[in-house]
């Protein structure tokens, strides 16, 4: 009896193994119910299917998605649109779906819970119609910005700050400050946060409770005790802050789970700092091995794809890299599951951190882990006035971003300069200007004049956002775990949190600084072909065979990235200029804006409606990668000439411009392999790079994988700051990353 | 000092060439004519034309520029690349943006080598890196190896030689003081087989290996092992039982001079057959087209036998 019983007893290892198949059979339904997601492997589960209901709507990163919501949730309306808006109906209507939202409980995992669906979803109308900003309309059009106005989240709440309190002490923490601030715009906010807490609380409650059921039955002594575990911790998470180590992994489950539904944040943090206490305590208590440890941070990670930092510098501490740091990355090893852990690497960290890392990318091919270098881009951000102490608490917690967390706002990779877009109307100029013969020197100048009026046109965008977000859809998830919004009653993303530092990225880089050097080569110095015959070719989008012939010419210089050409210098310019402008002055609100080089999945859209350029791109075709070379940039592909051009291009006021980079499996297959890619790394960062985004892909499986994406169901890609499950990808997001491995191999 | 040379290929981030992270100049021009060489562009001296013409768009600009007849169009239409009357003037290579007429082999100076060189200096200090000489053959062009060779030294680099030690010892002599590591190929011991397969007999070359050992620098040797030509336990064996001898002597020299230079060591490179396209753009017979490629553990087969002779193999 005691064999059998032993027998059926599984190993952490075994248990992730089949909580991975069932992700990956949850991915296969979704993707035939939802089709492609372009975006992060959002970790939810669909609901029950006779609650499923099929919606169009936008994720929280803005991008059009088809997404599963669920019936039987009561959202009632406070428009004339159908639509809700403001912190009062927002909280409230969210609170229905947490009451209304299915248990869910994998007896595989340490930790109760799933979520199912994206509140955002249920939203209808948009952006609140009264709130009328049709005056910035004009110029958001003619540059194609992305202004923000509308993006919800992406700043970083401080985690522990919940993990102190607990739902009890939150919701304590609300009633007392209703007291303080008795305005009605604040007694609204407090409304919407206590409903939110009460919706968790009911949410977590009812999981306990189906734990309990499920362990009654539950004929496996393993599982059994497992569940009857899970049902006392979360009885205990409902009001409680954690004691243990699986009880904080528990209670930050729920808490990203419900972010992530709430408007898509999926910023962790300093995941290794915050769960460091609780490991130490656990461990001295002789209750937590280090294999149980990894196994319950897994489980964490697999519930959400959120953004992680783990190890490097944190206020006066210069590293604050742990076991529960390498835990973490063991975890991301056994998982093999899409992840966005980032090892941070700098002078003071632990270079085993680093090592492990990149022997782990190699091993796995899973895209994961990342690279930051936190010492740069805390260099960066002290230049905008705050003290190195301040700059160093900021955590990596997005694509491509770093927040103080729980203490600013930030609207990361949300707002977006297309030099393409700015290019395109300097280019028009140039020819409606009837006096003069075109130059570069006077498409420069042009250029440099519509960039200033479209940095102009996104500082007031913010500053609208910023007046307005809180009436239309408020940060209510991420308040709660702030410092300030529930003291003063007001939203984060209304001067809630202490600080307000808007990002603004550039992108297109590569697009534009290729086409002036095209021009300046091909047309002023080598003087091949007129101005009007390069507009003429622009115009018919290259069209016949003489437009091909000028395209490929037009093409064929010594791009950004090559190395000292006339594209490497373009490139700085165009940067200098563009955080000269960011820099140049506040918004007219007085807000600080900081520059960074990235264009996220927006890297098709922001294509989408521009015209040929005259680095040789078609019509309609992607712009360049953030702060990349466009492909093809070196017959060699020299990750090296990668990493000096995209350091050589960073703005350095502590927002990043990642270096995206692709590398053949075969290079680190060996220990000298290992030590070349991590020298590759710190190089990197020694030149003043700041984020790097690495895939290990094998070109033969990823152009296989392109004919038939349903062979290859567990290929991860980083298509950009976010990995991503290959055949999950629309055709076009797998052309991108294709067209990049075939010039790279 | 000749300040420049001709070089067809430099790549960056080269982790095959020698230790660490490197930059690799190839330099045009080799004395032997290994059947199977996978940089058949390297071995004529001189500038070269490479013709692709699955990328020719069809625009006709090359036939406009050439005065020579070289660039035509067949009965039926084709656009054909007629070596014989090409006078290497590059008028249709300019004309080319499609990538189909490449010109392999151009005269650079020194200091632009060393741009390129340095441009990827952050890499090579933590990485044990530097620069390598390839080709062709590095020393074919020996006063334009030495002067890179020797700047690089100047900038604190790693250097390294790729060579084939087909010529005398003058020659190598002439840069050696400005190289750190020697790496060498020995492609067979037997003289006639070598001729066979190479076009030139073996002797200067085993000679020039033995020469080595008299020096202090570190000497890595490498055999391509290529079907037909040496991929038996047999063939091997004789390469690793020069390579031993060798570092006999080499012990025997440390012991004389009461120095500590390292032994040599053997590296066995996996023939591959990549290099079809550029022999179809040469117009160059690529004979090793139809070679199986040895597998992963019969490669780990040869290099046991090689390492039975009591020598270092990398792996």
């Amino acid at each position: 009896m005691a064999t059998r019983i032993e027998s059926e007893t599984l190993t952490y290892e075994q248990r992730l193994v089949s909580l991975r198949e069932t992700k990956i059979k949850s991915n296969l339904e979704k993707q035939a119910l939802t089709g492609c997601l372009n975006s992060d492997d959002l970790a939810f589960i669909l609901p029950p299917e006779d609650r499923r209901e099929i919606v169009h709507a936008i994720s929280g990163s803005g991008v059009p998605i088809t997404d599963v919501i669920m019936s039987g949730i009561d959202i009632k309306s406070n428009h004339p649109n159908g639509g809700f808006y403001g912190p009062k109906a927002c909280g409230e209507n969210y609170a229905s779906l947490l009451k209304g939202h299915p248990t869910y409980i994998d007896p595989m995992s340490s930790l109760a819970g799933a979520y199912m669906t994206n509140f955002g979803s249920f939203r209808k109308g948009g952006w609140k119609p009264e709130l009328d900003f049709s005056h910035l309309r004009a110029d958001q059009e003619l540059y194609q910005l992305l202004s923000g106005i509308g993006a919800p989240q992406h700043f970083c709440q401080d985690l522990s700050l919940g993990l102190e309190l607990g739902w009890g002490k939150i919701l304590e923490k609300i009633r007392h400050y209703r007291t303080v601030n008795t305005s009605q715009d604040a007694q609204d906010f407090y409304d919407g946060l206590e409903a939110i807490v009460l919706g968790m609380q009911d949410w977590i409650s009812r999981n306990a409770q189906l734990a309990r059921e499920m362990a009654e039955t539950e004929p496996r002594p393993q599982f059994k005790l497992n569940l009857l575990e899970m049902a006392e911790i979360n009885e205990r998470l409902v009001t409680a802050p954690p004691r243990t180590f699986r009880e904080a992994c528990q209670w930050i489950v729920w808490y990203q789970m419900a972010a992530r539904m709430y408007n898509g944040s999926g910023s962790l943090g300093k995941l290794d700092l915050i769960l460091q206490p609780f490991y130490e305590r656990d461990k001295a208590a002789g209750i937590l091995t280090d294999e149980e440890a990894t196994f319950h941070i897994a489980c964490l990670l697999l519930r959400d794809t959120a953004y992680i930092q783990v190890g490097g510098p944190d206020g006066d501490i210069k590293d604050v890299t742990s076991p529960v740091s390498f835990l973490t990355l063991e975890a991301v090893h056994l998982l093999r599951i899409p992840c966005n852990v980032a090892v941070a690497v700098g002078k003071d960290t632990d270079p085993a951190l680093l090592r492990r890392g990149v022997e782990i990318i190699f091993e796995d091919r899973k895209s994961a882990p990342k690279f930051i270098s936190m010492d740069n881009l805390a260099r960066g951000f002290v230049r905008n006035g705050y003290p190195m102490e301040l700059a160093t608490q900021r955590a990596y917690a997005g694509c491509h971003w770093c927040a103080l967390p729980g203490r600013e706002y930030t609207l990361n990779d949300c707002v977006k300069i297309n030099f393409g877009a700015v290019f395109q109307v300097a280019f028009e100029d140039l020819f409606a200007d009837s006096g003069d013969e075109p130059s570069v020197d006077r498409l420069w100048e042009l250029t440099t004049y519509h960039l200033e009026r479209a940095v102009d046109a996104i500082a007031k965008g913010l500053d609208f956002q910023v007046a307005h977000m809180h009436e239309v859809f408020p940060e209510l998830m991420l308040d709660l775990l702030c410092h300030g919004p529930i003291e003063r009653g007001v939203d984060a993303s209304h001067g809630g949190v202490e600080f307000m530092n808007l990002c603004v990225d550039g992108s297109a880089l590569a697009t534009v600084a290729d086409s002036f050097a095209a021009l300046e080569q091909r047309v002023e110095q080598e003087k091949r072909l007129t101005w009007a015959e390069l507009k003429d070719a622009i115009d018919t989008d290259w069209a016949g065979t003489e437009g091909e012939r000028v395209r490929l010419m037009m093409k064929s210089i010594p791009r950004y990235g090559s190395g000292g050409s006339l594209g490497d210098a373009w490139a700085q310019k165009v940067e200098d200029v563009f955080t000269e402008l960011v820099k140049a002055k506040p918004t007219p609100e007085g807000h600080n804006m900081i520059p960074g080089l990235f264009s996220w999945a927006s890297t098709i859209s922001l294509g989408k409606d521009l015209r040929a350029t005259p680095n040789g791109r078609h019509a309609g075709d992607p712009i360049s990668h953030g702060a990349s070379p466009d492909p093809g940039f070196r017959k060699d592909g020299a990750p090296s000439a990668m990493a000096v051009a995209v350091a050589s291009v960073n703005p350095g006021w502590g927002n990043s411009a990642p270096m995206q980079i692709d590398l053949d499996p075969g290079l680190a297959s060996d220990a000298d392999g290992v030590e070349n890619v991590m020298n590759l790394i710190t190089a990197h960062f020694d030149l003043g790079g700041t984020l790097i985004n690495m895939n290990i892909l094998d070109k033969e499986q990823i152009l296989a994988a392109h004919k038939d994406p349903s062979l290859y169901p567990d290929l991860i890609v980083r298509v950009t700051g976010f990995s991503a499950y290959f055949n999950r990808l629309s055709p076009e997001f797998r052309q991108l990353v294709v067209d990049r491995i075939i010039a790279e191999a | 000092m000749t300040e420049s040379g001709i070089v067809f290929n430099i790549q960056r981030f080269s982790v095959h060439d020698g230790p660490g992270i490197r930059t690799t100049v190839f330099l045009k021009g080799c004395t032997l004519h290994c059947f199977w060489c996978h940089n058949p562009e390297g071995i004529r001296p001189k500038p070269e034309i490479q013709f692709y013409p699955d990328r020719c768009i069809g625009c006709g600009a090359c036939l406009e520029a050439c005065e020579h007849g070289a660039q035509i169009l067949n009965d039926d239409g084709v656009h054909i690349y007629v070596r014989e009357n090409c006078v290497m003037c590059g008028k249709c290579v300019d004309n080319c943006f499609s990538g189909a007429l490449e010109l392999t082999g151009t005269k650079v100076t020194v200091d632009e080598v060393m741009a390129e060189v340095l441009a990827d200096h952050a890499f090579y200090a933590n990485s044990g890196g530097g620069v390598t000489l390839s080709g062709g053959e590095p020393l074919l062009q020996a006063d334009f190896s030495r002067a890179i060779l020797q700047r690089s030294k100047e900038e604190g680099l790693h250097t390294a030689i790729e060579t084939c030690g087909n010529y005398t010892w003058s020659h190598l002599e002439s840069v050696l003081p400005w190289v750190d590591l020697v790496m060498m190929d020995l492609k067979h011991m037997d003289p006639d087989v070598h001729r066979e397969v190479t076009g030139t007999s073996n002797e200067r070359i085993l000679k020039i290996a033995e020469g080595l050992m008299y020096t202090s620098k570190p000497v890595l040797f490498r055999t391509p092992v290529v079907p037909t030509v040496n991929d038996t336990p047999e063939a091997i064996g004789e390469i690793a039982a020069f390579v031993r001898r060798l570092s006999d002597l080499r012990i025997a020299t440390n012991a004389e001079t009461g120095g500590d230079a390292p032994l040599p060591v053997l590296g066995l490179l996996r023939f591959h057959r990549m290099a079809a396209d550029k022999y179809r753009s040469l117009d160059l017979v690529y004979k090793a087209r139809d070679l199986e490629v040895p597998s992963l553990a019969y490669m780990d087969e040869l290099r046991d036998v090689a390492r039975s002779y009591g020598i270092e193999v990398e792996h």
